[in-house]
């Protein structure tokens, strides 16, 4: 594979969701190994921008490719079998599922029960709260450890391209910290991160390069640092 | 106390077959939220599919009642686990987002469409078939209780089918697939997990286990006829609903319970016999307003 191969590259893509949500043309790229963030208020068309992706809401037009592969309006479990994981907004546990079931969820399509005890070791190293809670119901735990399990579920799948959807939304400001550090570490390890967030300053800080939806369309797009001076990003985001 | 024995025997073997019809209830609703009111029909086709197998076999030189019951039971599981496959695949998953009505409405029609085929298609479809006896037909005898053998192997079957069921569902891959499936079918896809598979892997499972069923009701009255599945596919939808719909333990629970009123009915209270269904199914309607939700209902437990 070549190094400059984006993880994914998206061009001229519109795509349609209950009709008030929508995306009008978007283009972006994601570098590997890096943190690229897509910001972006409520009804921006974020969430429908990662359905296109994980083929939740086919696009009407336009290409996405995870690694030079193109994926527009594939199946959902064709597009995860391409090293495509997804942290949803809300979490999204399975409540009435254990830790350890919701955890082994992450890495279905793995064929290896001896790799996924070893995936599994890994999560429980880095939430060692997860290994003590494995029999629990994921639904009677709280809102922060919850959030541990959806990330440790979004590793669990080894993927190459990790998707996060507003990790902070709903937690308490010591487990939104807690979870960009833990971000920051899952890009250190050479994963390649697209995160969907609404809070500018504590993505920027840690993203390496950005963009800006607002109405469905792209108003800006650069480097964090690019995007921190840039004015108009700020008219888009602030008003 | 030999006839008591007779009726608690009697009533584990069609609570047995109840479970069974019931379990294919809960799991279709489990992983899609339908009701599919075509499964006592399909139950119908799987056990005139075994029927039909064991004459086939029987034709072909196979004498021995084992290989027959063998033809019996591997071509009923198939049939039926194919015709709930493409069920599930032309009929219900394309109405998937239409009003719950329409894929009620859709499957009771497809369910007399099936009944109404083997009544006219089948050879002389429209007449009760005498189901051959391929159980030993031997008994056991304690004091005055008699036991039959091919009782004893269909009540053993039915539960080993049921807690077979329950490890597939609890202990494997594909259990907890459809279990992720039925509690939340989009995460579920992101997670990887190839929802139409499973949803017709679930509809092939459902339906074969209604298939073991229709046999085993063949093999224990010697008779199979066209609009059986009418019946049973009553008292198991009865079953899964006051067990709680959704909930695999509380139907096979509402099966056994719609078997010990029937039993209830037929012995202990002082009308004839002739009205336990009466009384099973009012009984049911009692349940059904102390408990909407069920004996289990489904936001306490595991669903599927």
């Amino acid at each position: 594979m070549d190094a400059q191969t984006p993880a994914i590259e998206i061009s001229g893509l519109h795509t349609a969701y209950d009709k008030a949500d929508v995306l009008i043309d978007v283009s972006l790229v994601a570098k590997p190994g890096e943190i690229t963030c897509l910001l972006g208020s409520n009804g921006a068309g974020k969430t429908t921008l990662i359905r296109s992706i994980l083929g939740l809401t086919p696009p009407h037009a336009g290409s996405i490719k995870i690694f030079g592969e193109e994926i527009a309006g594939e199946q959902t479990h064709k597009v995860i079998a391409r090293g495509v994981a997804c942290i949803p907004e809300g979490r999204k546990m399975f409540p009435k599922l254990t830790v350890v079931e919701n955890l082994r969820l992450g890495a279905y399509q793995e064929p290896s029960e001896a790799e996924i005890r070893h995936r599994l070791a890994e999560v429980y190293e880095t939430f060692p709260r997860l290994a003590e809670r494995r029999n629990q119901l994921a639904g009677t735990m709280s809102g922060g450890e919850q959030a541990m399990v959806s990330i440790g579920r979004g590793l669990m799948g080894k993927p190459r391209v990790l998707i996060i959807d507003e990790p902070s939304l709903g937690l308490s400001p010591l487990y939104v910290k807690e979870n960009f550090r833990i971000i920051e570490g899952i890009r250190d390890k050479g994963l390649t991160v697209f995160l969907v967030e609404q809070n500018v300053h504590q993505t920027l800080a840690i993203a390496d390069a950005g963009y800006v939806l607002s109405g469905g369309r792209l108003v800006a797009g650069g480097t964090a640092a690019e995007l921190k001076s840039n004015a108009e990003f700020h008219a888009a985001y602030f008003g | 106390m030999d006839l008591f024995g007779q009726y608690v025997i009697n009533g584990l073997m069609l609570g047995t077959i109840y479970a069974l019809v019931a379990v294919g209830f809960t799991l279709f609703f489990g992983v899609l939220d339908v009701i599919k009111f075509s499964h006592g029909d399909v139950l119908m086709v799987g056990a005139f599919t075994g029927f039909t197998a064991a004459a086939g076999a029987a034709a072909l030189g196979l004498s021995h009642p084992a290989l027959q019951l063998a033809a019996t039971v591997v071509f009923a599981l198939a049939g039926t686990a194919l015709l709930g496959a493409v069920i599930a695949k032309w009929l219900i998953l394309p109405l998937k987002n239409a009003p719950r009505l329409n894929i009620l409405l859709a499957t009771l029609m497809l369910g007399t469409a099936l009944r109404e085929s083997v009544r006219l298609f089948y050879p002389d479809g429209s007449n009760p078939k005498a189901f051959p006896a391929l159980l030993p037909t031997s008994a056991w005898q304690f004091g005055q209780f008699t036991l039959r053998v091919d009782s004893t192997i269909l009540v053993v079957t039915g539960i080993l089918v049921i807690v077979g069921l329950h490890l597939l569902i609890n202990r494997t891959r594909l259990g907890l697939a459809i279990r992720a499936v039925a509690q939340d079918e989009e995460t579920a896809r992101t997670m990887g997990i190839n929802y139409t598979l499973i949803v017709l892997v679930t509809f092939a499972l459902g339906s074969g286990i209604a298939a073991v069923a229709g046999v085993m009701d063949g093999l224990y009255y010697n008779e199979i006829n066209f609009g059986m599945g009418l019946l049973l596919g009553l008292i198991g939808f009865s079953a899964a609903i006051i067990g709680g719909l959704g909930n695999l333990y509380g139907a096979i629970l509402g099966g056994f319970l719609f078997a010990a009123l029937q039993m209830i009915g037929a012995v202990a209270l002082p009308f004839a016999s002739a009205y336990k269904d009466v009384f099973a199914f009012a009984v049911v309607i009692a349940l059904m307003a102390w408990k909407p939700t069920g004996l289990i209902p489904e936001r306490a437990s595991d669903r599927v």
